[in-house]
């Protein structure tokens, strides 16, 4: 048998549904937040981590040229090699997506599709392996390709073959990266249909597999620099290698900081879990004080008050428990399934990590017995005259402090506020440590509220900087290298261009002070002067037209490169020739690539192509459309691939083969999508802010209006009508809202700077384009307007319906 | 266990430095009590240097005008308030320096309050309320605890309301069921204030017989009343006035063989 005291605490919870709603769900937005980060924290690593080790991915990547099995057999002979594969990567054709339209398309030939041995590509659908004249399509990439599974493409090799290829099926690859980000889709075909389509049958990427220390990069180096070494002896230079980090999914650098970020806004909501519960258990103290001091009369002593209602907190935290933890998983699931599917890799079910779930329970219970510490220290040990003495309404301490006089003045002065509106501002500032707290609660959410938009505000603003990068509509890159003083004048000539500039590319690796070589960073020559980029200079100067071995790399060079600094001078090998050049500029990245610009004059004399090129950039006329002059714009996706293929006919026609044509609306719809996936989970968290800031705004308000149950049942029977309190109530929600938006607006600058410069470090290496997020700020204000007015209404209505010997027994 | 506490008092009776362990030969002693609230005005003194003694089985009433001290004093007796200086001498415990946590378990066990209004918890009901005293205390075995409280509020008369809450019994039923719980530990003392202050006539007059009842089975009581009439009816009245005793009045009641004498005249 349940002895009284707990007998009265379940009761108490029971009897007062609405409180104890509001407090569990105060616990449960923490607990739920932090559940639902760390579960997909986990389950994402987890998941994409034995995802991609079921793959057997390679600890190195070798490109030695062209190869065949027996080179293969070779290296797989080596000691410490493990396991060996060749593969051809990266065959990019030309696919039609519809009348007139291309669009690249990447085929990775796979020797023997029953034994693969390392990034092994797994059947979906279909046929496997697939048939001569057929093709596999990546999941993923399906929607790209504007076709389905049975479906015949067409497509057109480099050579300029044009072969109708059939969809076989469909295959999961997770070496690729998701098609969506980079816009072309992933194929896989056999070395019979390679033959068929005009190319010879051979490997450029060898995959090899260590056989000890797999998560070592050192070794997987000394293991990859044996296999070259064996690899030259036999007479074929390796071209380039390429370590990743052992054992972790190419993706996973980039999911990272989106958690880590997550990780932050989730702590922030515990917080303000924190401060609500601190809130919501000091007004339940404070409604208790009298019947702890009956208590302290019978004989209870303070440490069993304080296990009391201790013992309440616990149970609301179970209670708590009981909601979040579901909720948490689900959301986690939700997560992690939209994350795994953009990312490309499958989930291996769901379920509760145990390690957030402990992670849950402590928070669930610790965090608002840690909150609920002091206001119940506090309101047990008032000694039984102070409790039974405040038996009249709530004393407050109003007129004494400074504060409180220019207050009151304040009020006085303001005559032409009516009485009630008058009262209103009184009582909200009787309770000094409440409305503290209440203050507290709400400014910091809406200070988080108006940061999380603010970030997203600067996203978009970032990308917007990254959209003006691309000064030029169109790209257009010719199967060999012409005359530039041609190719200007032949674009001249088309009708819808404005400007045409030919840029040099090529493909650098750098030669690492220690001997090693970094990943491709795709060099281009442009002009100094041109006005076709417009690159954020982040450091340094952008080139000048004197420069000749000066070069300016993009944040993305940087990340790889970590310990260039501007003035360095740094080792370049293109085409297998190295040269030295001094870095001048670092200019913001935009999720393009690693990019370094170089002088067009000087670069087309290293590449040795002097007054040729193979590629041009077009600017487009604006859109004539006089009828509609808005209609369309020169970013219009459609008006810019129209204006390709006039182009690429007119090339054509004057014997300028035209391989590929690119348009920047293409590259900014890939931009976009990658901010996007940011934008999205910023979004995500702003929801969740707003709904923790709501629930607290409506508890604490609530509770606020409830402590003063008896206040209303006096006022209303000395003859106040029930409009009259009401009004008293939602003037004083109102002006309790206001405050803490204005606070809380304040405050969200500095959070939201330094979130915002947190978020461009981790994406871009770089702080985003700062921006304070008006719109957040308002609609907070509106969410804290309407949420305030129903939080008093309701309470304050419910409250007056009370008769009045109703209101003089409430506790 | 409080009929050892009382033997094992009366076994000392006779040591020459007094009745009790602290020197005192009454049950209740209030030495040259002085309570003084600070005021913007500067101290205000409720009470001023109160010297009273109340023996086993004694039943005072506390009477005067609003505001004269009445609540201060019993209080003290209580310990639910203390002394600005002076001495609270209450059986075996000098109960103005006892600690918080102290006091509350000494007042759980040897006094029982009972005061005008709001005395039950509201979310439970009349018997777990009357449970309440045993559970913090943590004295009788829980079925005990039960059965006590049960015998008592027969015993109050109110034994039919035992499983209703406080909000649905008249308030002269709440008033015996406050008593019934101010005895569940079974305390030698009872501390009333006002306790029929908002009780007609006729249940005041109930109420004050179950305390006569009292009285008869050796309980001591301090009652605060403003009931000239039922003042009447004690063994003892004494009369504040500006914090001050200004009236004591000794009366024999009928069933009492041997009246106490009051052995000290007040000094003001
Ligand atoms: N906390 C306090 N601060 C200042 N003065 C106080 C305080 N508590 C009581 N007093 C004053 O002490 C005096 C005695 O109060 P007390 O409550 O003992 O009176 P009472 O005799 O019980 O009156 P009533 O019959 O109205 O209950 C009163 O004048 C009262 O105003
Ligand atoms: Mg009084």
């Amino acid at each position: 048998m349940l002895s009284p005291r707990w007998r009265k605490i379940l009761r108490d919870l029971w009897h007062n549904k609405t409180r104890t709603v509001i407090v569990v769900l105060s616990i449960s937005v923490g607990v739920f937040a932090i559940g639902m980060i760390v579960s997909t924290q986990i389950i994402l690593s987890e998941d994409m981590a034995s995802g991609y080790h079921a793959t057997n991915p390679a600890s190195a990547y070798l490109y030695p040229g062209n190869f065949d099995d027996d080179l293969v057999e070779a290296v797989r002979r080596i000691d410490g090699v493990q396991e060996a594969e060749g593969r051809l990567d990266w065959l990019s054709v030309r696919l039609k997506v519809g009348p007139d339209e291309w669009r690249d398309l990447i085929i990775d030939v796979i020797g023997d599709y029953d034994d693969m041995r390392l990034n092994k590509v797994s059947p979906v659908s279909g046929a496997w392996p697939p048939p001569k004249k057929g093709i596999l399509i990546e999941r993923n990439s399906l929607p790209l390709t504007n076709a389905s599974v049975g479906d015949v493409i067409e497509i057109e090799t480099s050579e300029g073959k044009v072969r109708q290829l059939h969809i076989a099926g469909l295959a999961h690859d997770m070496d690729n990266p998701p098609a969506q980000f980079i816009g072309r889709p992933f194929g896989y075909i056999t070395f019979d249909t390679l033959e068929w389509l005009g190319y010879s049958r051979t490997y450029d990427e060898l995959h090899i597999l260590v056989a000890e220390n797999t998560t070592d990069k050192d070794h997987i180096q000394a293991i990859a620099d044996q296999v070259e070494d064996k690899i030259e002896k036999s007479g074929q230079t390796v071209y380039w290698t390429y370590i990743p980090e052992p054992g972790e999914h190419p993706a996973n650098e980039s999911v990272q900081p989106l958690l880590i970020i997550m990780g932050v806004l989730g702590t922030l909501s515990l917080f303000l879990s924190g401060f609500l519960v601190i809130n919501t258990i000091s007004a339940l103290m404070t409604q208790q004080i009298r019947q702890i001091g009956i208590m302290k009369t019978v004989g209870a002593r303070t440490t069993q008050i304080v296990g009391m209602y201790l013992g309440a907190v616990l149970i609301f935290g179970l209670l708590s428990l009981g909601v979040a933890v579901p909720l948490g998983a689900l959301a986690a699931h939700a997560m992690s399934q939209y994350l795994a599917y953009l990312i490309n890799f499958d989930l291996a079910g769901f379920r509760i990590p145990p390690r957030a779930l402990a992670l849950e329970v402590a928070v669930g219970l610790i965090v608002p017995l840690l909150a609920a510490l002091y206001p119940i220290l506090s309101g047990a040990r008032v000694t039984v005259h102070k409790a039974l003495s405040t038996y009249g309404l709530g004393k407050g301490i109003f007129g004494r402090s400074l504060i409180d006089r220019l207050i009151e003045e304040l009020t006085t002065a303001t005559q032409m506020l009516s009485r009630p509106m008058r009262l209103s501002l009184r009582n909200t500032f009787r309770r000094k440590g409440r409305l503290i707290l209440t203050l507290s609660t709400l400014t910091l959410g809406g200070a988080i509220f108006i940061a999380v938009l603010s970030v997203h505000a600067s996203l978009l603003t970032t990308l917007d900087d990254a959209l003006t990068y691309w000064n030029y509509e169109i790209e257009i890159r010719f199967s060999r290298p012409h005359r530039i003083a041609q190719i200007e004048r032949e674009a001249m000539n088309i009708p819808g261009v404005s400007d045409a500039e030919c840029w040099s590319g090529n493909t650098a690796r750098r030669q690492r002070p220690d001997g090693h070589e970094g990943p491709n960073i795709s060099v281009i020559g442009v002009p100094a002067d041109t006005n076709m980029i417009q690159p954020t200079i982040l450091e340094g100067r952008w080139l000048l037209p004197e420069d000749e071995n000066a070069i300016v790399v993009n944040t993305e060079v940087i990340k790889e490169e970590s310990d260039i600094k501007i003035g360095d001078e740094i080792l370049l090998k293109i085409e297998g020739r190295e040269a030295t050049w001094q870095v001048v500029g670092i200019v913001q990245g935009i999720m393009t690539g690693r990019i370094a610009y170089a002088n067009q004059s000087y670069f087309a004399e290293v590449i040795r192509y002097v007054g040729r090129s193979s590629g041009v950039q077009i600017v487009a006329e604006a859109p004539g459309d006089a009828s509609s002059p808005e209609s369309t714009s020169k970013h219009d996706p459609t008006f810019q691939s129209e204006l390709a293929k006039k182009i690429k006919t007119h090339f054509d026609s004057r014997g300028l083969q035209v391989r590929q044509t690119e348009t920047t609306a293409s590259i900014r719809e890939n931009i976009e999508y990658q901010f996007n996936i940011i934008v999205i989970f910023l979004s995500i968290m702003a929801v969740l802010v707003a709904i923790v800031g709501g629930l607290g705004l409506t508890g604490t308000m609530s509770i606020n209006v409830l402590e003063r149950t008896r206040e209303i049942g006096v006022i209303r029977a000395v003859g106040a009508s029930d409009a009259s309190v009401m009004k008293v109530f939602i003037v004083e929600g109102l002006f309790i809202g206001l405050l803490s938006w204005l606070i809380g607006a304040i405050l969200a600058l500095p959070i939201s700077k330094m979130l915002s410069d947190a978020v461009g470090m981790a994406f871009l290496e770089a702080p985003l384009s700062y921006t304070f997020s008006t719109q957040g700020a308002l609609l907070w204000l509106s969410i804290v307007l309407i949420l305030s007015a129903l939080a008093s209404i309701l309470p304050a209505w419910n409250a007056s319906r009370l008769t009045v010997r109703e209101v003089l027994a409430y506790e | 266990m409080f009929r050892r506490w009382l033997k094992r008092n009366r076994s000392v009776n006779g040591a020459s430095n007094g009745r009790y362990r602290n020197g005192n030969d009454h049950l209740i002693d209030l030495r040259q009590l002085v309570k003084a609230y600070q005021t913007e005005a500067g101290p205000f003194f409720a009470l001023k240097g109160i010297n009273l003694k109340i023996d086993t089985g004694e039943f005072v009433a506390v009477v005067g005008k609003s505001g004269s001290g009445k609540s201060t004093l019993i209080n003290m007796i209580t310990g639910i308030d203390r002394p600005t200086s002076g001495d609270v001498l209450v059986g075996d415990t000098v109960v103005h320096t006892l600690n918080e946590g102290r006091m509350a378990v000494w007042r759980g066990r040897h006094v029982g309050v009972v005061f005008q209004f709001f005395q039950m918890l509201p979310t439970l009901t009349v018997i777990e309320n009357v449970m309440l005293p045993m559970d913090f205390c943590n004295i009788y075995s829980m079925r005990e605890r039960q059965e006590r409280a049960m015998r008592l509020l027969e015993q109050m008369d109110i034994a039919n309301h035992a499983n209703k809450l406080p909000s649905a019994i008249s308030g002269g039923e709440q008033q015996r069921a406050a008593i019934a719980r101010a005895l569940a530990n079974d305390p030698p003392i009872i501390a009333a204030d006002e306790p029929t202050g908002n009780l007609d006539s006729k249940t005041a007059d109930a109420v004050f017989e179950l305390f006569e009842k009292l009285v008869d089975e050796g309980k001591t009581i301090v009652m605060v009343t403003h009931d000239r009439d039922l003042a009447r009816r004690v063994t003892r009245t004494v009369t504040l006035a500006d914090g001050e005793i200004v009236d004591e009045l000794v009366r024999e009641r009928n069933r009492l063989q041997s009246p106490l004498a009051l052995t000290e005249t007040i000094d003001a």
